[in-house]
């Protein structure tokens, strides 16, 4: 074994060892992704139920058929919690506005007839200051009229080419959340170990012992590295137990592609630590690297979402390329013979190479 | 001794951060098998000197060899011992781990390492925390890991900056006896302090006063030469000498 990599082995046992002593930061390694995960899974994987809908229904028939009756019947699931309204269309409409429910839905006295004529109009009304539960209204009205009256006028016939209509919003986030703990977690430790280390003499000592800068960043990007593939095991683990997240494409990939950024953030961490005197001002990059992360990265909004003038910040941020390749991954199960996944492959390496050369530079300064 | 040279020898070294000149033109050689006292008080330049001849800093003028190698000593670096005046070890790993640590960057091998820990150990008088971590370990047996991980690998040359700090004096007797030994392997021992009495127990004392080196000879000559009656005195006169002048 060469004593180059020896010394990068070296380096990276005991920072292991570091972990295997340091339990409640082994805990935290661990607790925090694993809550993100819950915490996200709960909040934002429930899909909207038990909205309070008022129905004002006067229509009164044509032919003994009730048109009005038949589409509530219709209405399928636990999404709307449908609410007989007797006290007219005003007074229902001030209980959505005095925000006791947040729909109406009103069908005219002669709506059943018009409906023969085909110009019958039911009236909605929405309180649209959140749009999850709005689209979540409309679309369930709207599959239950087409279920009331099949092929009478025009026919919408979905074809998913990935995902289904089982397809919740946490499976689209969750390989993202599972990027951003892996992110969050390297990141954070690289740039309080270094600091700790640089303010206890202990970097200075390592270096006099003909250690190399370059040896000294492998070795913790390796401990590092196993400590995220444990960690992405539990969060992924997680995520499916108690999220049941689809998986799709090859879960190895995935590991592949949360090692090959876990590398980075840590390289990354490490350049951050040269700007932080001490553990105080470490901890108040967290903000920095995590609100871009949240907001620009496609992770809980797609890239569309984002306003034109701030989406080329997104190809910046290197959570962009591991969330996006994660998704490819776990839900198309692309493979590497994808554009897309091996482009993202190849910004990663880059992103590697760059912030590990970087680190490598900066920590030689630090000593 | 595959070295023919001193141990350590420099010319003119200088070094300044920014406004601050911590080295002004130093010189000075460090023969073979010796104990070495570098004396002064804090902010004399002692630290900076000895950093200087690991290649920890670049001097800003001079030159330097340590163990027949120029500075920066890399290829010699596995057999210089240092410890630092920080602690400069893991509170959150054992003893052992620690020492092993320091073992394997210089290129020790596992059983070498095993061996000399329970050697190392027993000479600074911790053996029985060998597994301990070091920080349930009082500040004085913090300090004597690190010097046993500088002791570790058994090197030519030892820098130990101000190792007997916080050391009771029993045990600080007992180190100058094992530094004594060392010598009288051929092993070089450089030690920085600022308690004079310690110099008397060099082979050679030199003291650093604001960058600038006042003098380097044996005890006995450093008292004949400014005809007090001991180093204390002594060096008391060659600062005022150097604040006067």
């Amino acid at each position: 074994m060469s004593t180059g990599l020896r010394r990068t082995l070296a380096v990276a046992r005991k920072t292991l060892s570091q972990f295997r002593h340091d339990r409640r930061t082994l805990g935290f390694v661990v607790a925090m992704p694993l809550l993100m995960v819950v915490v996200f899974g709960y909040t934002f994987g429930g899909e909207v139920h038990d909205v309070r809908t008022l129905v004002v229904n006067e229509d009164d028939g044509f032919l003994g058929n009730n048109s009005a009756e038949r589409i509530l019947t219709n209405v399928e699931g636990d999404t709307l919690d449908l609410v007989t309204w007797t006290g007219g269309l005003e007074s229902a409409r001030e209980e959505v506005a005095a925000g006791r429910a947040w729909a109406v839905i009103a069908f005219p006295a002669n709506f059943s007839a018009r409906l023969v004529t085909r110009n019958a109009t039911i009236t909605l009304m929405l309180d649209g200051s959140s749009p999850p539960i709005t689209t979540a209204v409309t679309a369930k009205l709207l599959a239950a009229i087409q279920k009331s009256f099949p092929g009478s006028l025009l026919t919408l016939d979905r074809d998913y080419v990935y995902g289904s209509e089982d397809t919740r919003f946490i499976d689209s986030f969750a390989p993202g959340v599972v990027a951003l703990a892996v992110m969050m977690v390297t990141t954070i430790l690289s740039v309080i170990m270094v600091v700790r280390e640089r303010g206890g003499g202990i970097l200075e000592r390592l270096f006099s012992t003909s250690l190399r800068p370059v040896e000294f960043v492998l070795g913790l990007a390796l401990a590092l590295a196993v400590i995220a593939l444990a960690q992405s095991t539990v969060v992924l683990g997680a995520a499916l137990l108690l999220f049941q997240v689809k998986v799709v494409g090859n879960i190895a990939l995935a590991f592949a592609l949360l090692l090959l950024f876990a590398i980075g953030n840590q390289g990354l961490g490490i350049m951050m630590s040269s700007a932080a005197k001490n553990e105080l001002q470490a901890i108040q990059f967290v903000p920095l690297v995590l609100f871009p992360s949240l907001l620009l990265t496609g992770v809980f909004f797609p890239l569309e979402a984002i306003p034109g003038g701030l989406r080329p910040l997104s190809y910046f941020v290197p959570l962009t390329y591991a969330a996006d390749g994660l998704r490819s991954v776990m839900l198309r199960g692309w493979g590497l013979g994808d554009l897309q996944v091996a482009l993202d492959v190849l910004v990663l390496v880059v992103y590697d190479v760059l912030t590990l050369l970087g680190a490598s530079l900066f920590v030689r300064r630090q000593a | 001794m595959a070295t023919r040279g001193p141990a350590v020898v420099c010319r003119d070294v200088a070094k300044s951060f920014g406004d601050i000149e911590a080295l002004r033109g130093v010189s000075l050689e460090i023969p073979w098998g010796v104990t070495f006292g570098l004396l002064g008080p804090n902010g004399a330049g002692k630290t900076t000197l000895l950093r200087v001849w690991l290649g920890l800093t670049a001097p800003t003028s001079g030159t330097a060899k340590v163990l027949d190698h120029d500075i920066p000593p890399r290829a010699v670096l596995p057999k210089i011992g240092y410890m630092p005046q920080d602690l400069a070890v893991y509170l959150d790993l054992t003893v052992a781990e620690n020492l092993a640590l320091f073992g394997r960057l210089v290129g020790m091998e596992e059983d070498a390492i095993d061996r000399r820990t329970d050697e190392v150990l027993k000479i600074v008088d911790i053996a029985e925390r060998r597994d301990s971590l070091v920080s349930t370990l009082s500040g004085g047996m913090r300090r004597r890991a690190s010097l046993a991980a500088a002791l570790l690998h058994d090197p030519d040359l030892l820098l130990l900056d101000e190792p007997t700090v916080g050391v009771d004096p029993e045990l600080r007797a007992a180190f100058w006896v094992y530094f004594r030994d060392l010598t009288k392997r051929g092993k070089t021992v450089l030690i920085t302090t600022h308690y004079m009495e310690e110099a008397s127990n060099c082979d050679v004392a030199a003291l650093m006063h604001r960058g600038r080196l006042l003098i380097c000879e044996a005890p006995a000559a450093i008292k004949a030469k400014t005809g007090a009656r001991n180093l204390d005195d002594a060096f008391l006169s060659l600062v005022r000498e150097a604040n006067a002048a």
